[in-house]
């Protein structure tokens, strides 16, 4: 008797909540764009970020090199008075970290829309 | 010439689909856009469903239906094929709808803090009470999980197992919400069990 309850109850549940299929309607061509999207930013965040920092931290590099190139002797003397030039090198170098960051970030959001 | 069509029409009839688990494989091992839209198609009208009555709007259940598909693209490898496909999409859908709601609240609470009540208000998925059809009044009855519970149970026909997977929760718990949800609309509706059969 009370199964008897509980399934009608069930079945009044059910009939309440029935309702026709909901058709497609390029719902599914609309996920699969995003997805495609999604694939390609992908593909492409890698590089792209990588030759923009490149770019970027080219020339702190090359100038943290010839700085390091002329630290053959009296190094407590070299390392005591840093050179102003490097000093610039070394924040372009942090904004160069920063901008691929904001690279990767802006990318994302992108993948996101 | 006939006999020809005939054995065409039977070969592409007899065909069989491949499985949910075939084509998440396929999608996992090779990115299969292809594969994963056919688990889009297969699914999208129940996914729709779950999140247009936990919802009750249609466009912001159709944007997280979609929401719901890209976030499974990335989680499809945590799929183990041991529960059903549907069962752990709902649960993707489950989180994906939570997720928006919180987002949702916190923007009203941002809005409330700068004056503007009046946008603050139409944040967020409420129902109102008088204006409401009888299931969103009947749903309105439930807490969120229980609604979630029984729109997985009545409107998308998941068996308790499956509820059980989706909710991450045993079958007895299932049963057991089932049960205090439908007494709460007794209560609620005042339904005596004769009018409820």
């Amino acid at each position: 008797m009370a199964d008897r309850e509980r399934s009608a109850a069930d079945r009044r549940l059910e009939a309440l909540f029935e309702s026709a299929p909901i058709a497609d309607d390029g719902f599914t061509d609309r996920v699969l764009r995003r997805v495609r999207r999604r694939i390609w930013v992908r593909r492409l965040v890698l590089p792209v970020a990588a030759a923009i920092g490149g770019a970027l931290a080219y020339e702190p590099a090359m100038a943290l090199l010839r700085f390091i190139s002329r630290l053959e002797v009296g190094i407590p003397q070299e390392l005591r008075t840093m050179p102003v030039s490097l000093l610039s090198s070394a924040t372009i170098a942090a904004l160069s970290v920063v901008l691929l960051l904001a690279v990767a970030l802006a990318l994302r959001m992108l993948d996101e829309f | 010439m006939a006999i020809h069509g005939t054995r065409l029409i039977t070969l592409s009839t007899t065909t069989p689909e491949p499985p949910d688990h075939a084509l998440v494989a396929r999608v996992v091992a090779a990115n299969d856009a292809l594969a994963f839209g056919e688990l889009v198609r297969r699914h999208q009208s129940r996914v729709r469903n779950f999140l247009r009555h936990l919802s009750g709007d249609h466009a912001t259940a159709d944007d997280l239906a979609q929401d719901t598909f890209l976030h499974a693209w990335d989680k499809l490898s945590t799929y183990s094929a041991r529960g059903s496909f549907i069962g752990w999409l709902l649960r993707v859908a489950y989180t994906t709808f939570l997720q928006s709601r919180r987002r949702a609240k916190r923007y009203a609470q941002i809005l409330r803090a700068a004056g503007d009540d009046a946008h603050a208000a139409s944040q967020g998925y409420t129902r109102s009470d008088d204006e409401a059809p009888d299931l969103d009044r009947l749903l309105a009855a439930l807490t969120e999980e229980e609604q979630a519970i029984f729109i997985m149970a009545y409107a998308c026909g998941l068996s308790h197992r499956e509820i059980g997977s989706a909710m991450l929760m045993p079958i007895g718990t299932v049963k057991s919400v089932i049960y205090r949800g439908k007494q709460k609309i007794r209560t609620q509706f005042d339904i005596k069990d004769h009018q409820h059969g």
